[in-house]
């Protein structure tokens, strides 16, 4: 693999984080991480809907008129969005029922039109595609690690399986949004301490 | 070629939007099938959760197909009511096409309408009879809905189980997940002698233990989904009233003597039968 795909792939995982370091979609990030298995399934549909959409357009990217182009990349992604919604229901139903609306307002995660804007209206489909699939990856990791401490400490359980002993008392404040936010702000600290170049000065 | 151009810019828009339009409409009408099974099993696994024949937990592991046998095997009849509580139609339950009356919306509209058709489930469970109706509403965010299971006379309920769209997860969506809320209910009955508002979910803590005086606890936090749940039951269980009435035997002796007694109220009383209905209206007159 050459240099510059490498760098495509690997670059919105840690360094250029599209929720910590670009701050996008903090919105969905916070409230679909009260359990694990929500947010598992809300990152591979971000995933999905990212690295398709961005393909997408990629392919189409030389024939769109300048004028509507937001448009014809809104249409893009509302299918996508959709698409997963329907096999969801079809195949998931239950993990549909508990994410809700937040499938639905995928279209409005700022991941998206973000990496499409930025990537793949100037970049070949192939290069695209794995932007799309990194950057999905990106906000899924800090997903996951998010759902993690919240499912834990809020419910004291993982995945559903009881992890911490039945004494412990579940802290009502991890599951309410804002203790989100508090967390996302702990893993920028700790990010931001490792990286030094990020601090602003 | 110019793609800046008004007609490209048309002529590229239009056909974006018709391809796109063609993929959704052929992947929903395919996957359509398998999503309506799904509500399904879902409807059915939530009736047999307020029965008390398993747990969501539990039947959330199980195929589609087991959970519609395990309502087969169990319900004995399902019947659709009217106004009156007269039975006016048969639901088939054999699995394979089985029949539900699951559009609530609908029925909700109906019964403000005043001319609902309403379900009844009759479950069979260690050889008593479990009657199940349900229930529609709407929450704070959108509608919310439930089963609630009575015991064979449908004096005691035995269970429910309650669902929702969109309420707050933690808050509202609690009427949902949290068990203890829907234990509440078990063992409560439905308050004949006050028709419009039979049942309570107060705040501030119902006493606790007290199985006769049809109220149950609030959720704190929920308020707005609480107020909607107990409308929702309110409305369901007056539009049921005629029906669960004929089956507790509750009569106009028990709410100011009418004509005397179990005897008349009961089936193929017809005269008598209006009579009591002439005196349940003058009661609500002076209550």
């Amino acid at each position: 693999m050459n240099e510059d795909l490498k760098k495509t792939l690997l670059n919105p995982i840690f360094k250029g984080n599209p929720i910590t370091v670009l701050v996008l979609g903090i919105c969905s990030s916070l409230a679909v991480t009260v359990q694990l298995k929500g947010a598992l399934v809300m990152a591979l549909s971000v995933i999905i809907v990212t690295g398709l959409s961005s393909l997408v357009v990629s392919l189409l990217r030389n024939s769109i008129p300048n004028r509507v182009r937001i448009i014809v990349q809104l249409v893009v992604v509302a299918m996508m969005v959709i698409l997963v919604d329907q096999v969801l229901k079809a195949y998931a139903y239950s993990i549909d029922k508990q994410l809700s609306v937040y499938i639905g307002l995928i279209i409005t995660n700022c991941i998206v039109m973000g990496r499409i804007e930025a990537f793949a209206l100037g970049n070949k489909p192939i290069p695209s595609l794995l932007d799309g699939l990194a950057n999905g990856a990106g906000y899924g990791i800090i997903l996951i690690i998010v759902a993690f401490f919240r499912e834990l400490l809020g419910s004291g359980t993982l995945l559903g399986f009881r992890v911490l002993p039945e004494s412990y008392v579940p802290n009502n404040l991890v599951i309410l949004p804002p203790m989100a936010l508090i967390l996302l702000g702990c893993i920028v600290w700790v990010q931001r301490s490792i990286q030094k170049d990020l601090q602003e000065k | 070629m110019n793609t800046n151009s008004n007609v490209y810019t048309i002529v590229y828009t239009t056909i974006i939007v018709v391809i796109a339009a063609a993929i959704l409409a052929i992947a929903a009408m395919a996957l359509k099938p398998k999503q309506d099974a799904n509500i399904k099993a879902e409807t059915i696994s939530q009736m047999l959760t307020a029965a008390g024949f398993s747990s969501k937990e539990d039947l959330a592991k199980l195929g589609n197909d087991q959970i519609l046998k395990m309502y087969s095997d169990n319900i004995k009849t399902a019947f659709l009511i009217d106004a009156k509580g007269n039975k006016i139609g048969e639901l088939e339950t054999e699995t394979g096409n089985i029949e539900l009356q699951d559009n609530l919306k609908q029925e909700n509209k109906n019964i403000a309408a005043g001319d609902p058709q309403l379900p009844v489930y009759v479950f069979e469970k260690d050889g008593d009879e479990i009657n199940v109706i349900p229930i529609y509403g709407a929450g704070l965010w959108g509608p919310i809905w439930g089963y609630i299971a009575f015991n064979a006379d449908c004096s005691r309920i035995v269970g429910a189980y309650f669902d929702h769209e969109s309420e707050t997860p933690g808050l509202g969506a609690k009427i949902k997940d949290e068990a203890w809320f829907r234990e509440q209910f078990k063992g409560e009955r439905v308050n004949f002698s006050k028709p419009n508002d039979p049942f309570d979910i107060v705040k501030g803590g119902a006493p606790k233990g007290d199985k006769n005086d049809s109220e149950v606890d609030a959720i704190t936090g929920a308020t707005m989904t609480c107020n909607g749940l107990d409308a929702a039951l309110d409305t369901w269980f007056e539009a049921y009233m005629p029906f669960l009435e004929k089956k507790a035997g509750v009569t106009g002796a028990d709410k100011g003597d009418c004509c005397g007694g179990d005897s008349c109220c009961g089936e193929g009383a017809e005269g008598c039968e209006k009579d009591c209905n002439h005196e349940h209206n003058h009661n609500h007159q002076e209550g």
